[in-house]
């Protein structure tokens, strides 16, 4: 099976060629160009020097989000297209456990955390274990504070850290959370890699590429409302 | 604190020429002025300074209108007056050009007042009479 999985969540986008689930190829950009104009031309050259004709592609991956809204619009735009003519199974993957990915071959815990502004993140806590990747959170919108709260049951264990929220959190938990350690920067931005390896995790997830949809993650306008007057 | 009265469209059109040369990668001018203020002939002036062809014109209607010209420059011109919240901010890509070298001129950025970085540069432009306005600057040590 030859797959090809796309990220453009975020200010980095990266696309990714594997084999049977061999890498043959990856191609990263993180210099905050535009990835309406980077990713497809990054595609096309993995294509032509993996020399795999994107007719041999039987499966796509993409990070849905959450993210940036005009990212995640580019990556899912682009395979929807490329998935298209010959209707390619799509697998949606999150944002989040993409990155968490990133870090599948050491055990403990993985905190992904995404910059949702004003001192927001998106985030889930995932364990590893054995090159396993489990959900412990589902995927949420919280404040850092509240992230803070919901960490703080896993104080005896060591928790890394991945994502472009990483720094965030650790700026504002690491001194009460002396367990909290942040990745290194190559490892903390999802890859294009690691999106195919989370979608080979889960097969079954595959949708005709129309029903590719992305997840924003934001709030609805009722939600915060009700936030709003808990408060 | 900058401060200038201009007596027309075209003074104020200099102004933002001149306010232009000052400008960064990465600013963000909060345009604060009733209809008519000249917060349009004010970014036709900073577009003309950063040395952009496009034609600039309000931003109502679609939101965010881009000019480009042949260098790596851009700017970013925002109306917020239609948008009801941050959710609908969000769906127009503001956030995705946040911390960016793209300058930006929000028109209206009062009403998304927790959107604004703390580091904007507040342009307000007030009506004297038919052709004079009072323009102040607010920022950094720059104005």
């Amino acid at each position: 099976m030859k797959m090809l999985a796309v990220d453009a969540s975020g200010r980095s986008a990266s696309a990714a060629i594997l084999a049977d689930g061999v890498l043959l190829g990856e191609s990263f950009l993180g210099a905050g160009y535009t990835h309406s104009e980077t990713l497809l031309p990054m595609i096309d050259w993995l294509l032509t020097h993996t020399r795999t004709p994107i007719q041999a592609v039987d499966r796509f991956a993409v990070t849905v989000g959450p993210g940036s809204f005009t990212g995640l619009r580019i990556g899912i735009a682009t395979v929807k297209g490329l998935a298209f003519p010959r209707g390619v199974p799509c697998v949606p993957v999150s944002t989040l456990e993409a990155a968490a990915m990133n870090l599948v071959d050491t055990d403990g815990l993985v905190c992904a955390a995404l910059d949702a502004r004003r001192e927001q993140v998106y985030t889930a806590l995932f364990e590893i274990e054995g090159g396993r990747l489990t959900r412990r959170s589902a995927d949420s919108p919280l404040s850092i504070d509240a992230l803070g709260d919901q960490l703080a049951c896993w104080s005896d264990r060591t928790i890394r850290l991945v994502g472009d929220g990483a720094v965030l959190v650790y700026e504002a938990l690491g001194a009460r959370m002396p367990g909290l350690r942040l990745s290194s920067d190559a490892l903390r931005l999802p890859r294009a890699s690691s999106v195919a390896a989370a979608a080979l995790c889960h097969p079954d997830e595959a949708v005709p590429g129309d029903r590719l949809m992305p997840r924003y993650l934001r709030l609805s306008q009722a939600e915060r409302e009700r936030a709003l007057h808990n408060r | 604190m900058l401060e200038r009265m201009t007596y027309s469209v075209e003074e104020t059109e200099q102004f933002g020429r001149m306010l232009a040369e000052r400008l960064r990668p990465g600013d963000l001018l909060v345009l604060s002025g009733d209809l008519g203020a000249g917060k349009t002939a004010l970014v036709r002036g900073l577009a003309a300074g950063l040395g952009l062809e496009d034609e600039v014109s309000s931003p109502t209607f679609v939101i965010m209108n881009e000019y480009r010209g042949r260098g790596p420059v851009r700017l970013c011109h925002f109306d917020f007056y239609r948008l009801r919240d941050e959710d609908d901010l969000y769906s127009t890509g503001y956030y995705d050009l946040l911390g960016t070298d793209a300058i930006l001129a929000v028109e209206w950025g009062e009403r998304i007042p927790e959107a604004l970085p703390k580091a904007a540069i507040w342009v307000r432009m007030k009506r004297v009479d038919a052709q004079t306005r009072r323009i102040t600057v607010e920022g950094d040590e720059r104005f």
